[in-house]
């Protein structure tokens, strides 16, 4: 009897899970082979009002005066599906499980479009929200997760997840001071009641918890987003750095700012 | 992936507005096209098979669907005695098979209709010929749906006012 031939650990594979960092996550898009591509997707997560442009646009400067050739993405930001998702979101009729794969096509258009030629070309990838965000506001309003995540199965599992940490008082400073609160950022569209105020609260609460219950599954590096931009940028940039230059030691201080 | 989730999208919207409101008012809705669509188009525009499945399992299962078997020759002959141009879509020019529409519409439809061989048992298509005269697919359709009815119970209304 011939015993199996040993098989080498995967290069990238983690020990819980079974999530591979540039893999797809489940089924993947056949005509689209994305094994051993050189460029790194990073995203960052957090609800609304948590500061991930500043960070991200902080980050890339640092990452391009490195030398490193940085894209950007950001949710809803596909130029096929952004016009039309402004426009079902002024209409009344939008359902949310039209509203859940309206955002699911946007992704896939990014991701076929800016994401896997970037990763291909060797670009690290910024990702201003992920498909976290999608999974949190679906799952909030009650779409089958498991559904969801087969859904999202031809989403890249990124090489880094940052989530940007915040609890409901500091959010709900934040938005106010910013701009105020929002139909959509306050889950209006769930009827808790006319007090957009309690809305915000109950539905920002929500999101919270779902973000939470995806950490582990999903690999987040969970970041106290209440510190100040730069020692969040400090810390961002400390991680990141490691992750891309594992052998390398810094000589400069890390916040150049 | 993005063609496939447009339409899913598109779909998923005509279920919730136009298809469920008449089921649970006890109407008989006609589909024309379903998931099935989707189900062979994706799959020869290259997305995974289990996937658009799996995508699409928040569709109502019909209670009849009736697949229109044609030869290719026979649906390009009809498409072109109408004179129609082959839409840039429909003849998968999009794949980039071949530059001539009909060429590729040849090649993408036969995949097409390869796909549908392989769904007709799995999800239980009833086939009708279309090769034949309409007259008689008609009377074969309307066989098929006399006996759907019956075996369900649906009974005609009458919707005269009391």
């Amino acid at each position: 009897m011939n015993s199996p031939p040993e098989l080498p650990p995967g290069p990238t594979e983690g020990a819980s899970g079974g999530i591979q960092a540039g893999r797809y996550y489940g089924r993947s898009i056949p005509y689209l082979p994305i094994d051993g591509y050189p460029g790194k997707l990073i995203a960052i997560e957090g609800t609304d009002g948590v500061g991930r442009s500043t960070q991200i646009q902080l980050l890339r400067e640092w990452l391009e005066v490195k030398g490193y050739g940085v894209v950007e993405t950001g949710w809803t930001r596909s130029p096929l599906m952004q016009p039309t998702i402004e426009l079902a979101k002024s209409s009344n009729t939008l359902n949310k499980l039209t509203f859940v794969l309206l955002y699911a096509t946007d992704f896939a258009d990014r991701l076929e479009k800016e994401i896997i030629p970037a990763l291909k070309a060797g670009f690290v990838v910024l990702s201003d929200r992920y498909i976290f965000t999608a999974l949190a506001r679906a799952g909030v309003r009650g779409i089958d997760r498991p559904w969801l995540r087969s859904l999202y199965g031809f989403a890249i599992a990124p090489h880094l997840v940052f989530y940007l940490k915040v609890d409901v008082e500091t959010l709900i400073g934040r938005v106010l001071e910013a701009r105020g609160m929002d139909f959509w950022e306050s889950g209006m569209d769930l009827k808790h009641g006319d007090d957009i105020y309690d809305s915000f609260r109950a539905y920002q609460n929500k999101l919270l918890r779902e973000y939470t219950s995806m950490a582990d599954e999903f690999h987040f590096r969970v970041l106290d987003a209440r510190r100040s931009v730069d020692r969040i940028q400090d810390e961002l940039r400390r991680q990141v750095e490691s992750f891309l230059e594992p052998s390398e030691k810094s000589a400069e201080p890390v916040l150049v700012r | 992936m993005t063609f496939s989730l447009l339409h899913a999208t598109d779909f998923a919207d005509r279920l919730l507005y136009k298809i469920i409101p008449p089921l649970k008012a006890g109407m008989i809705v006609l589909a024309d096209r379903y998931a099935f669509t989707a189900f062979t188009r994706d799959v020869t525009r290259g997305v995974d098979r289990q996937w658009v499945r799996e995508l699409y399992s928040f569709a109502v299962r019909p209670d009849l669907t009736l697949y229109f078997r044609v030869p290719i020759d026979v649906s390009l002959d009809r498409l072109m005695a109408r004179r129609v141009k082959l839409k840039f879509y429909e003849a998968g020019m999009d794949l980039g098979w071949s530059a001539n529409p009909v060429e590729s519409f040849r090649l993408f439809q036969g995949k097409v209709l390869d796909e549908y061989d392989r769904i007709v048992e799995e999800f239980g298509l009833e086939v009708v010929n279309a090769a034949k005269s309409i007259t008689e697919q008609q009377r074969l359709v309307r066989d098929l749906i006399a006996r759907q009815l019956l075996t369900n119970g649906v009974e005609a209304v009458d919707e005269q006012p009391a």
